[in-house]
């Protein structure tokens, strides 16, 4: 049962990609309400705010894709490979971050985020 | 000397963007509450287990098995816990560093099957944790205020 690498590799990609719009449409509408929270009352109301968004729900659907295609990788794939290409979402959070939502993001964080994506493919190879 | 050494760095100057240690804490308590979630949702699974799903009155049976396990529902109620939590953190800070922190379920995995399964931890899997902790380090401290630190 041997599926084609680049294959498996597309539809890594493709999961992460789901995952990282579904971020992307988060955080800007969390940005665009643009509150300071620290009680759990105030996050409780910025649920409410965000639950009457239609691109929030849209964000839902779209990591539920992402989750579903995730299931069908798992099936396919090796468990090790899986897991370790799974971090390249680090790098798409980050290069979307700096691209849409305008995020400086600075050498020791760029630094910082490959060393994550370093250590989680080492983790999952071991 | 300090304050040319952060300007260098590219500190972001927005006030409130910088990363606290509760929120760091926060964001470990969320993966933490995750890795749990999952636990309870295998756990409730596992009650199903005799089952071979083929058609949908099987499914409709699974379901029914499942549905009255308490651990469904707490790891149902910990899922809209960590969205409330998530959406929290968000508020405060960049998704650029509030993502690779949340990347401690790779650690506590492992450390959790060695402690509780007897699992081995190879080395490069200690080198792998020590580089996601040098990583999440780093990123947080991209995230500091430089205000606080002068």
């Amino acid at each position: 049962m041997k599926t084609n690498i680049f294959f498996i590799i597309g539809l890594i990609a493709l999961t992460d990609l789901c995952d990282t719009i579904s971020q992307l449409i988060l955080k800007s509408s969390i940005n665009s309400i643009d509150w300071h929270v620290n009680t759990v009352q105030k996050a409780l109301r910025l649920i409410w705010q965000l639950l009457k968004l239609p691109r929030v729900w849209l964000g839902f659907l779209i990591s539920g894709i992402s989750f579903l295609i995730w299931l069908f990788v798992l099936t396919k794939a090796d468990l090790n490979l899986a897991f370790s290409l799974d971090s390249m979402r680090y790098v798409m959070i980050a290069l979307a971050s700096v691209l849409l939502l305008k995020e400086k993001v600075s050498i020791v964080r760029w630094l910082g985020i490959t060393c994550v994506v370093f250590g989680i493919a080492m983790v999952a190879m071991g | 000397m300090t304050p040319k050494i952060l300007s260098l760095l590219n500190f972001p100057m927005l006030h409130r963007r910088h990363i606290t240690l509760k929120i760091l804490i926060f964001l470990i308590l969320i993966d933490l509450a995750e890795t749990f979630a999952q636990f309870c949702f295998k756990k409730s699974v596992c009650a199903a287990s005799f089952l071979e799903i083929h058609n949908f009155s099987e499914w409709v049976k699974f379901i029914l098995v499942v549905l009255p396990s308490p651990f469904l529902w707490l790891g149902l109620f910990l899922v809209l816990a960590i969205f409330t939590s998530w959406s929290a953190v968000l508020s405060r800070i960049d998704l650029s560093v509030a993502v690779p922190v949340c990347s401690f379920s790779y650690i506590t995995v492992p450390l959790v099957s060695a402690i509780f399964l007897g699992e081995h931890i190879s080395h490069l899997r200690w080198f792998g944790i020590t580089f996601i902790l040098i990583g999440v380090f780093l990123v947080s401290l991209s995230a500091k205020c430089p205000q606080k630190t002068s």
